[in-house]
């Protein structure tokens, strides 16, 4: 099917891309950032003068905009994004929101973030519940993580041999990556064999918690075929919240009946938005938070059938020559999560690997239609779809 | 001598063991613990209920790590938590006696003891498998 070619001019493309090496960082987070937005900036050619309107964010006690003291003090407008895992995808957004709004050409965007080991401790308070859940031990994200994918194998009669699967591809992806943090291969017997954290998922099969860095140059319109051999423009970009039946993070009860999700609805509305279907998307990246959450998302996104997941992943279907690879660079599972950056690597990924540059496994027969989607506390996701007009669909 | 809980708000009554949660007049969704108001429909027209008892296992895992602050335990062991679906609303809680469970499986609410303060045991709501 073809793409709306729409030549308005308040198309809005990624110019500039750049990420750094996730993983431990023994510095300030400001000097991360700032090696983040100073990669992007080179990556198109264009100085921190160049920029007409940023967008920061970050889930630390560093405030982005202060950034502009060591990059220069133009004046610009710097908005400042708090929005969980769903931080990048929200800055960008609102990236792309300022240049249209404005009437400006040229966008920063940077989300970085610098965990310790174990990170991610959270207060009942925080939640609005009672002491009781965190004392009683309730409050704990990869027990979460495991109620859902077990309900929602027992659901679709998938097995749990399909995490070891994801885990297996997440590394394996991460091994020719030369930016990702856990990049020795798990094979599947590993993923499967290794200590049980909470039932069914394995050490394998999480996240952890680290340090990142990712910057994005935005451009409107005409303007972005000055800057960039090869803009990628952004189709779209939709942010949804939870509506009742849905079922998230440090929830003492859920409703009986139908399940519903943000990332269904933001899914949906980031397709729509596009004027494109799930089967057009070529290469992705998915909220894998753990292996569970992949298996999950392929399927509320509409990418794969609720389960089909574990034959397509067996008949290698993701892979780096399959129908749909997902997560190319490793994902959530080998880059770790820095909650400000993750969103913006996923489109960092997704850029390189539709200009035919991709830092680690390229995928084949240049891809035109990418996809990202971000998921996070306490209920919201944000999908975006990307697309490389200069390739024929 | 009465029991003492981690939380009575959790609480109907504590002898015998009932959950209290709340019910909305308009739309009939049916939260724990109680609240003021109505996630669903937005309304505050709600009250207190006593839920069910008895449900059956909607998901499970076993905990094998001890978590992080404010978790208070005498004595860590990996202990089960899961959701069980009580009818009118799906309950999250410790699953107590075993560390293995089966979606389906049929529970009844009980109390289980979270940690001592001052020699005195503090108990929190659990289910128990029933017996075969």
């Amino acid at each position: 099917m073809s793409v709306k070619k729409d030549n308005s001019k308040d198309n809005i493309y990624v110019v500039g891309a750049a990420r750094t090496e996730f993983g431990r960082f023994d510095g300030e987070d400001n000097d991360l950032a700032e090696r983040g937005i100073r990669g992007a900036l080179d990556d198109c050619g264009i100085s921190w003068t160049d920029i007409q309107f940023a967008v920061g964010g970050t889930n630390g006690e560093t405030k982005p905009d202060n950034l502009v003291s060591r990059l220069g003090l133009t004046g610009l407008p710097f908005v400042t994004v708090k929005n969980g895992c769903a931080t990048g995808a929200v800055a960008l957004m609102s990236a792309r929101n300022g240049l249209i709004a404005e009437d400006l050409d040229i966008a920063c965007v940077v989300g970085y973030d610098n965990h310790a080991r174990g990170a991610f401790g959270a207060s009942p308070a925080r939640y609005g519940i009672g002491e009781w859940y965190g004392e009683t031990g309730m409050m704990v994200t990869t027990s979460y993580f495991a109620l859902k994918i077990q309900r929602y194998l027992f659901e679709h009669g998938i097995s749990e041999r399909t995490l070891g699967y994801a885990s297996a591809k997440a590394f394996a992806y991460a091994q020719e990556h030369p930016y990702a943090w856990r990049r020795k291969p798990v094979s599947v017997a590993e993923a499967m064999d290794a200590d049980m954290i909470n039932d069914p998922l394995t050490r394998f099969m999480f996240c952890s918690p680290d340090a990142g860095a990712v910057s994005l140059i935005l451009a409107r319109g005409s303007r972005a075929f000055d800057l960039c051999e090869t803009p990628i423009r952004l189709a779209s970009v939709a942010l949804r919240g939870r509506r009742p039946g849905s079922f998230e993070v440090f929830s003492p009860w859920l409703s009986p009946g139908d399940r519903t999700s943000p990332s269904i609805d933001a899914a949906k509305a980031a397709f729509n938005q596009a004027g494109i279907t799930p089967a057009d998307v070529q290469v992705a990246q998915l909220q894998d938070t753990d292996s569970g959450a992949e298996v999950i998302h392929l399927g509320e996104t509409g990418l794969a059938d609720h389960g089909d997941q574990e034959a397509a992943y067996r008949n290698g279907d993701f892979d780096i020559d399959g129908r749909l690879p997902v997560n190319t660079d490793g994902g959530l599972l080998a880059n770790g999560e820095p909650v400000g950056a993750s969103g913006l690597r996923q489109v960092h990924e997704i850029v390189r690997q539709l200009q035919g540059r991709a830092d680690g496994m390229q995928v084949p027969g240049s891809p035109r239609i990418g996809f990202t989607h971000v998921y996070g506390a306490p209920g919201i996701s944000a999908c975006t779809v990307l697309i490389n007009e200069g390739v024929q669909p | 001598m009465s029991i003492e809980v981690v939380d009575s708000t959790l609480f109907m009554s504590v002898e015998p063991v009932a959950l209290a949660g709340s019910v909305c007049r308009v739309c009939n969704s049916h939260v724990f613990p109680s609240m003021g108001s109505c996630p669903t429909c937005s309304s505050v027209d709600v009250t207190k209920i006593a839920l069910p008892t008895m449900g059956t296992i909607w998901s499970w895992t076993t905990q094998h790590f001890p978590p992080k602050a404010p978790f208070r335990t005498d004595e860590f062991a990996p202990f089960s938590i899961g959701y069980v679906d009580l009818g009118p609303v799906i309950v999250e809680g410790w699953l107590v006696g075993k560390t293995h469970w089966v979606i389906g499986e049929s529970v009844r609410l009980t109390l289980a003891k979270a940690w001592t303060h001052e020699g005195s045991p503090v108990y929190t709501y659990g289910f128990e498998a029933l017996e075969r």
